[in-house]
């Protein structure tokens, strides 16, 4: 994998239109695709390579249904935290309302905190663009944009943040590489990125996303869509992915949680009802739902 | 969110399947009995017959052995079992290779049998302890099942009590043994009759092992109730074995 560029020293004020944010970056609203007009908010220099995650009181809503219920949660930087639970627990809410997205339905709506770094995304005035740069998301199905190629798939996120100062061929290639597809696409950079198998196209989706070079990635069952090599594929890239980023999974196979996550989450009903090291919630779990989910006594 | 599901009872065939080897396994625990009670008959009457069929017979429980290893390892691939179901599938593996243990220190005794003599000295002190530990061993083995298939931490408790009267008796014929006088003879008789005393004495440390298999399933930590190189360490005498896990 190729190395980052150098993290800042310092607190800085990103400046300049058009710029790459630098990791750790959440800046005020900005006009789409003008860049940053005014001062952001950098990182602390002693910050590691991803940023942890903290949600405080979280509650989310559809309408009157009560989604997520009162969850508190520390999602360490650079560790794999796996998110489990069964269907229309809220883990997938709670996924989506880590970088914003959950706001965007109709009559969704979320309270607490959620802090990137110690700063709250959802603090008045921040542009929501800014934290989904820095907290990326793979979905559950690989959608790359169908009428775009490889390259300009992977270069789309960039383009509306901002591409000036970037060298936009090396970016593309060092977050093909990243992704673990580029020996298998550098010969057809032009080539339609629907055209890649589901497993590529889902690493192809990875690379769109560290592109922009996130502090943080969410995957909401990213390999559901996938056969098993595929998979173990992804699985392994998850693996090294995670010494650049925090990464948050949300899956429905428990043998993946077990294979890819440091910590591992359950949710029920809404509710976080106990987080661990994942060898311990697969060995002991201390509360006696996790074992009855855990073991398959409910599903 | 999608819509809530009402939960269900699931994986019931894997859940039988487990409890069908934990019983293949605890049934083992049945053949090591019998195969004591044919060993004590044996010893007591110096009766090579019931010796050879104690060392004919352990083929059985080798194959159990052989069986209740294969239905694991074919579960643990299809099913991967975790947490409370994981402990009682490791606990299984471990009580089966102690359930051939026992069987194997059977042999060893039916073994000693013909080396003992046909018309061996009849040494009061010595028979009368190893008979009271095959007494004992027989009710702890049943007491080691009793308390895996019920998961019942009190019994653990039951057998090591007993397991250390065993030691005791173990030490005692050793050193009547010691003592046992100047005939070739008896000597040789008492000294077979040690090695017996020590295979029984190890018959009843596999007992406790498995019932430190059943704590480390139901508390999901594992320690030894008494460990041989640090025999005080982590327990105060009127403890439960189990109360340190």
């Amino acid at each position: 994998m190729n190395t980052r560029p150098a993290k800042p020293q310092e607190t800085i004020f990103v400046t300049t239109p058009e710029s790459i944010p630098e990791r750790g970056t959440l800046s005020p609203p900005t006009a789409p695709g003008t860049g940053d007009q005014t001062a952001g908010y950098a990182a602390p220099s002693e910050a590691p390579n991803g940023l942890g995650v903290e949600l405080q009181d979280l509650h989310a809503h559809y309408g009157q249904q009560h989604a997520v219920r009162g969850v508190s949660l520390t999602f360490a930087s650079n560790k794999v935290t796996a998110i489990i639970g069964p269907s229309g627990c809220g883990k997938s809410t709670l996924l989506r309302c880590i970088n914003r997205m959950h706001e965007e339905i109709a009559g969704a709506t979320a309270t607490g905190r959620v802090l990137l770094d110690g700063r709250d995304v959802y603090e008045q005035g921040l542009d929501v663009v800014s934290v989904r740069r820095a907290i990326g998301m793979v979905f559950q199905k690989p959608n790359p944009f169908p009428t775009m190629s490889i390259f300009d798939n992977v270069a789309a996120g960039l383009r509306l943040t901002g591409t000036k100062g970037v060298d936009l061929r090396e970016r593309v290639e060092r977050s093909l590489v990243g992704a673990g597809l580029w020996d298998e696409v550098k010969d057809r950079l032009g080539s339609a990125g629907a055209g890649l198998s589901g497993g590529q196209q889902q690493r192809l989706c990875i690379a769109r996303t560290i592109a922009v070079e996130p502090d943080v990635i969410l995957m909401d069952e990213p390999c559901s869509a996938l056969d098993p090599i595929a998979t173990l594929r992804i699985e392994e890239l998850i693996d090294v992915l995670k010494a650049r980023y925090t990464i948050v999974i949300v899956t429905h196979n428990m043998q993946q949680a077990g294979r890819v996550a440091d910590s591992t989450a359950f949710m029920l009903s809404g509710e976080l009802i106990e987080v661990g090291p994942t060898s311990q919630i697969f060995t002991k779990p201390d509360d006696d739902r996790t074992e009855q989910y855990v073991s398959g006594r409910f599903g | 969110m999608r819509g809530r599901e009402v939960p269900v009872e699931t994986r019931h065939q894997f859940r039988e399947e487990l409890l069908r080897i934990e019983e293949a396994a605890l049934e083992g625990l049945d053949m090591v009995v019998h195969a004591l009670e044919l060993t004590t008959t044996a010893l007591d009457g110096q009766d090579a017959r019931h010796a050879s069929l104690v060392i004919g017979g352990d083929d059985r429980i080798d194959d159990r052995y052989l069986e209740v290893h294969e239905s694991i390892l074919s579960l643990i691939a299809r099913e991967a079992p975790v947490a409370t179901d994981l402990r009682t599938v490791a606990a299984i593996l471990h009580t089966i290779r102690h359930v051939e243990r026992m069987g194997d220190q059977c042999v060893n005794i039916c073994k000693l049998i013909p080396l003992a003599g046909n018309e061996p000295p009849v040494h009061t002190a010595i028979l009368g302890r190893i008979d009271e530990m095959s007494q004992r061993l027989r009710l702890q083995i049943l007491d080691a099942k009793r308390c895996f298939s019920e998961r019942n931490l009190a019994l653990a408790d039951v057998v090591a009590r007993s397991d250390a009267q065993i030691n005791r008796l173990n030490r005692e014929i050793f050193q009547i043994a010691l003592e046992v006088g100047n005939d070739f003879d008896t000597r040789e008789w008492a000294m077979h009759m040690m090695l017996v005393a020590r295979c029984l004495e190890r018959i009843g440390d596999n007992a406790v092992d498995i019932c430190e298999q059943v704590a480390f399933v139901v508390t999901g930590k594992f320690r030894e109730f008494s460990d041989a190189s640090h025999p005080n360490i982590g327990r105060s005498s009127g403890d439960a074995p189990w109360r340190g896990v």
